[in-house]
């Protein structure tokens, strides 16, 4: 506590640099995500899914310094970080994008349809609204998993609340790693609230009737 | 392909027999990097899946395991690493680093078995336990087949969690692949950089598809059944 106390406004600027390389990666992953799910057709669903899955099972920062050979980018520095953290979000959160449009009841998309919606007002006024429960499910696994996975950009000097983890080892202050620890929990607990408050927000609706949306709890990933 | 002149650094660090001998040699480091996954994933497994099993057959303490996957969620594992690591002392490392993976691994292998057990429709049970099966006849023979493919879906991503932990281990002092990594940011050889990290994805893909194989193995086994269940 006491060294939190010391050296809070350090850890605040470490605090602004994760939030900055986390949230872009999570938006752009989020709406690729959307978009993949939409567009891959059924055929092409289990290549993805096998794609996909490999990239999920790639360690982080085997990741980060693997880009450049393909890519052509600079060893240290943040892109890598920032494609490898998108790459991330898309393979969790395209599973449960499609998920969620597949939740989506048949007979809300029928009646919209021989109501006379075209493809794009079904999407935009129908599916889109009716997917958000899944889609904000599916949202705040990625978030969480991507806030704690960027911690590993500090090995690749992305000065971010992953610092506090090398820089309390190499000086052995237990109290360096675990305000890391409690820092990075606090921010992730932050974005889950916020985004189920959106999610409320959104969905008036469902506040009237009671339905569960299940969470793939088994696509969290953390290191 | 962006460094395509860098191909021939690749090969030219992979042809030189010094990379790939010595305590820090590329074989050696292998080694290192599978004893460490391997030996973390079964001291875990010998505490979780008993108390996953525990708490799935007596449903006690179903709190205790939605707590801990959403803790763990929460806490990302390279800071879980270094502060085990820290905390339980640095002069036994190997030992302070296989506790800490286990640490890592145990939340989604307790996930694994207990919702295994749990899923298992309660008529089978039932005509088990009318049939006059043992509690210990009910586990052994019951929901330990049935649970298994959930168990090895556990076991999966608790493969991934600590393999993408272990290669943060030369951060705590010890080997293992993402030791090329380490070194080669730190000395500017970013040829041993790149063929640590291709060599560390090969590993771990391999291995994730290895679980999945089994998993779905083990799936296909207990289909038939499934369709008594649900025709």
């Amino acid at each position: 506590m006491e060294w939190f106390l010391a050296n809070w406004s350090f850890i605040a600027g470490l605090a602004a640099t994760h939030l900055s390389i986390s949230i872009g990666p999570v938006i752009i992953g989020a709406i690729l995500s959307v978009v993949l799910a939409r567009v891959i057709p059924l055929r092409f669903v289990p290549p993805t899914r096998a794609v996909l899955g490999a990239i999920y099972a790639i360690p982080s920062l085997a990741l980060f310094v693997a880009l450049p050979a393909i890519l052509g980018t600079k060893f240290i520095g943040p892109t890598n970080v920032l494609i490898a953290l998108t790459l991330y979000v898309i393979t969790s959160m395209y599973f449960s994008a499609r998920d969620a449009f597949a939740q989506v009841p048949g007979a809300a998309v029928t009646t919209s349809r021989a109501l006379g919606m075209s493809p794009r007002q079904l999407l935009l006024h129908v599916e889109l609204p009716l997917a958000i429960p899944g889609l904000i499910a599916g949202l705040r696994v990625a978030t969480a998993s991507t806030i704690s996975i960027a911690s590993i950009g500090a090995v690749v000097g992305v000065r971010n609340l992953g610092y506090l983890f090398l820089d309390g080892f190499q000086r052995k202050i237990p109290e360096e790693i675990i305000s890391g620890l409690v820092a990075i929990a606090v921010i992730a607990l932050a974005f889950d609230v916020s985004l189920w408050l959106l999610g409320r927000a959104l969905t008036p609706w469902r506040r009237l009737t009671v339905r569960t949306t299940p969470v793939r709890s088994s696509t969290v990933r953390r290191g | 392909m962006g460094n395509v002149g860098d191909l021939g650094a690749f090969g030219a660090w992979l042809s030189d027999g010094a990379n790939w001998t010595g305590r820090y040699g590329l074989l050696n480091l292998i080694v290192e990097h599978l004893a460490l996954t391997a030996l973390s994933l079964l001291i875990a497994a010998l505490i979780a899946i008993p108390v996953g099993l525990f708490i799935g057959h007596t449903g006690r303490g179903e709190i205790f395991v939605v707590g801990l996957g959403s803790l763990s969620r929460a806490i990302p594992t390279m800071g879980l690493l270094f502060a085990l690591v820290l905390l339980l002392g640095v002069e036994f490392r190997e030992l302070s680093v296989l506790l800490a993976l286990s640490t890592i691994a145990l939340p989604p292998l307790i996930a694994g078995a207990y919702s295994g057990v749990t899923t298992i429709p309660p008529s089978i049970r039932d005509s088990a336990t009318a049939q006059g099966m043992t509690t210990w006849q009910l586990v052994r023979h019951v929901e330990v087949p049935l649970a298994s493919p959930s168990l090895i879906g556990g076991l999966r991503i608790a493969f991934i969690q600590v393999v993408s932990t272990v290669v943060l281990a030369p951060l705590v002092g010890l080997g293992g692949l993402g030791f090329g990594i380490i070194q080669g940011l730190a000395l500017r050889n970013y040829a041993q950089v790149t063929v640590s990290s291709l060599v560390i994805i090969v590993i771990t893909i391999t291995g994730e598809r290895l679980i999945g194989f089994w998993q779905h193995r083990t799936k296909a086994r207990l289909t038939p059944l499934d369709k008594l269940e649900n025709p």
